[in-house]
């Protein structure tokens, strides 16, 4: 199950794969990243939440209503977790969406990385 | 009309609105009113209207530039997500129509938005608006901000230098990353319009210009919907001389012939309407040219400017249905507008609920009639006035949530049409009716929700005057009580409304309509307290139903002590003619 960044940390606890990321990006999770988020996050069928800042209350990862509302910033710590089908595989996609600044570096890319 | 050719058959119903019309039928598909899934199935009509929105969105995001997908790709996400439409299922659970509940959810998420920006006026709300209110400043800091990474600042020129308003997007997504509320607040408002658009469309299936509209009945909204600039008539199965699409018939000249019977006309089939005789010949196999009455507005060309002041104890007044009625009206030859019928001038709840297209509609009425007083009456919806999704009407809600019932139901709908007519009023003389009033309690209600929005406008520093709010007697409780109404400015008697009440006989159900004509005596009678009544109070009483636009009856609302009526455009010269009469401004 590990075929994907096996460098990226993990936390497995039963069937629940959780994993923690700082926002980087220079806005935090506006419009665009969310977009980019909850698609991604809609892809896998497994269940899959965030908590911002260590609180202890978890989103549904998968509504971009939630996202948007948690007001995720930079340097805000993100705790993506996820349980079901492909969870581990989930949390490393998501982890790797927000390190890589959900791909806005690709400037005139489509959020959810779609060519143009 | 000529007597019937040869080969030519003929179809016999009752004459609703005189002309004659030549076209190719268009059969009306079976349920007769094409609207939203009835009654009932608010959930299925919203989420079909959702789902149109997201296949909208995405036939434009496919064709957009990125920055533009990139918005349009995040309404349609919001679109998608079940805790978007979750408030508003909430609100059609407690019995609301997919229209309102989704504006009344969409409306208060957006205030949610509005509210927290305020609560986080020291966090970053302020700080962002500072941002993006002192464009150097935002430059700056954002430049020291993305200093922070390594590449950052060169990403930032990148994206400086690749789009042309790469500066405003960029503050734009600062206003989105930190706190959106500005950003969000629009796409939530273009969302909502979209989705009331999109609910609007499948509710109205227009037909093809200057064909012969042939259905059971025909709802007003589609009758007004439809450009009968080029002609064509309507021939329907049931219908009523006296129902509101034929009452707008009358108003703008299209020829109508009601109480045909069953029907078996195809689409494309050749017609002759007769609205004069009340027939409809099929196969007329005329002369398109010989026949085709000019479909005109008569109502505009047959107006003539006022030759002489009418006599001056008379006021004549104009009703307004549409802003058509409005173009073809001399300002100038009335003494104003007496009624504004404003459920007919927005034609999806779209509209309805669109604050600016109140005002936009009102204010070119009141500029037009340029210091004229102009008369609007709320949202009269219920009963044959339907706005699927909003309201769905049908002959029940005559006899329940009608007129001001509905609007104190729906306060938002209420509050939404009361704020634009408090900002037009602040640009001439305009005074508001309240239809379907039976107790004072009413009245008072509505004058508290004007009060507040007039205070609530006035604090943000909009130009606002409160017009006075008069009632439309048309409820025989009321009318049997106007003493009671010391709240209302003045009284508009609504004669056709009145008396389907009074005979409890509704005025579009041909098996009764004779028992709703047969009741005049008991009108007249009513007729005779209330004028007493009003001129007891001292308030002014005009009459703005049908009654007014007869000349007979008008002579025996004159002798009554009516002198202020109100007709439509297709009654003025008649009316004129009558009031200019020496005999007549005696009686």
């Amino acid at each position: 199950m590990s075929e994907f960044s096996p460098a990226f940390p993990r936390e497995r606890s039963g069937t629940r794969w959780q994993t923690e990321v700082e926002v980087t990006h220079g806005i935090g999770l506006h419009a665009r990243p969310s977009v980019a988020f909850t698609r991604l996050a809609k892809s896998f069928p497994c269940a899959i939440e965030v908590a911002v800042d260590g609180s202890a209350d978890w989103l549904n990862g998968k509504s971009i209503v939630k996202i948007m509302g948690a007001r995720i910033r930079r340097g805000t710590r993100l705790r993506i977790r996820a349980e079901g089908a492909r969870a581990e595989e989930a949390i490393v996609a998501l982890g790797e969406l927000v390190r890589r600044n959900f791909d806005e570096d690709r400037k005139h890319g489509r959020p959810d990385g779609r060519p143009a | 009309m000529a007597a019937p050719m040869a080969g030519p058959r003929e179809l016999r119903g009752k004459p609703a609105s005189p002309g004659r019309a030549l076209g190719p039928a268009f059969r009306a598909p079976a349920a007769a009113a094409p609207s939203l899934p009835a009654g009932g199935d608010a959930r299925a009509a919203l989420a079909a209207a959702v789902t149109l929105a997201i296949e909208e969105l995405r036939v434009l995001a496919a064709g957009a530039d990125a920055q533009s997908a990139g918005v349009l790709d995040f309404q349609i996400e919001m679109l998608l997500d079940e805790d978007m439409l979750e408030p508003a299922l909430r609100r059609i659970a407690r019995g609301e129509g997919a229209a309102l509940a989704w504006a009344g959810a969409m409306d208060a998420h957006i205030a949610t938005l509005v509210a927290d920006s305020e609560a986080h006026d020291k966090d970053a709300f302020a700080e962002s608006v500072e941002e993006c209110s002192a464009g150097e400043d935002a430059f700056a800091e954002n430049v020291e901000e993305r200093a922070a990474g390594e590449d950052a600042f060169a990403e930032n020129v990148e994206e400086r230098a690749a789009g042309e308003d790469a500066f405003a997007e960029n503050v734009e997504e600062r206003g989105s990353g930190e706190d959106a509320f500005a950003a969000r607040a629009s796409d939530l408002a273009d969302l909502k319009q979209r989705v009331l658009d999109a609910l609007a469309g499948r509710a109205r299936a227009d037909f093809p210009e200057a064909a012969i509209y042939v259905g059971q009945d025909m709802p007003p909204s589609l009758f007004l919907a439809h450009d009968w600039s080029k002609g064509g008539g309507i021939a329907l199965a049931a219908g009523s001389t006296v129902s509101h699409v034929a009452m707008l018939a009358r108003a703008r000249g299209v020829p109508m012939v009601i109480g045909l019977g069953p029907l078996a006309i195809p689409s494309g089939q050749p017609l002759l309407v007769d609205g004069s005789e009340g027939l409809v010949r099929l196969d007329p196999g005329e002369p398109v040219a010989e026949v085709l009455i000019p479909p005109a507005i008569p109502a505009a060309a047959s107006v003539p400017p006022r030759a002489e002041p009418a006599v001056d104890a008379f006021r004549l007044s104009v009703n307004l249905n549409s802003l058509t009625d409005l173009d073809a009206v001399d300002p100038a030859a009335v003494d104003g507008v007496g009624l504004v019928r404003s459920e007919f001038l927005f034609l999806s709840p779209a509209e309805a609920l669109s604050e600016e297209r109140h005002v936009a509609c009102y204010r070119r009425i009141v500029t037009r009639f340029a210091g004229r007083p102009v008369t609007l009456r709320l949202l009269d919806l219920g009963g044959d006035k339907a706005l699927p999704g909003l309201i769905e009407g049908g002959p029940a809600s005559l006899l329940g949530e009608r007129g001001i019932r509905f609007l104190l139901a729906h306060p938002e709908l209420a509050r939404i049409q009361a704020r634009a007519i408090l900002r037009v009023a602040a640009l001439g003389p305009v005074s508001v009716l309240l239809p379907m009033v039976t107790l004072p309690a009413e009245v008072t209600a509505m004058a508290k929700l004007f009060d507040e929005e007039a205070a609530r406008l006035a604090r943000l520093g909009v130009p606002v005057r409160r017009p006075p709010l008069g009632i439309m007697v048309e409820v025989p409780a009321a009318a049997l009580t106007l003493d009671l109404f010391a709240e209302a400015a003045f009284f508009s008697v609504g004669t056709n409304d009145l008396m389907q009440y009074l005979s409890a006989a509704a005025r579009d159900n041909p098996a009764v309509a004779p028992l709703n004509t047969g009741s005049e005596t008991a009108l007249f009678r009513l007729l005779a307290q209330i004028s007493t009544a009003a001129h007891a109070l001292g308030k002014p009483v005009s009459v703005c139903g049908d009654l007014a636009g007869d000349p007979e009856a008008v002579a025996r609302l004159m002798a009554l002590g009516f002198r202020d009526f109100s007709v439509a455009p297709s009654r003025l010269p008649a009316l004129r003619a009558l009031l200019r009469r020496p005999a007549m401004a005696e009686g």
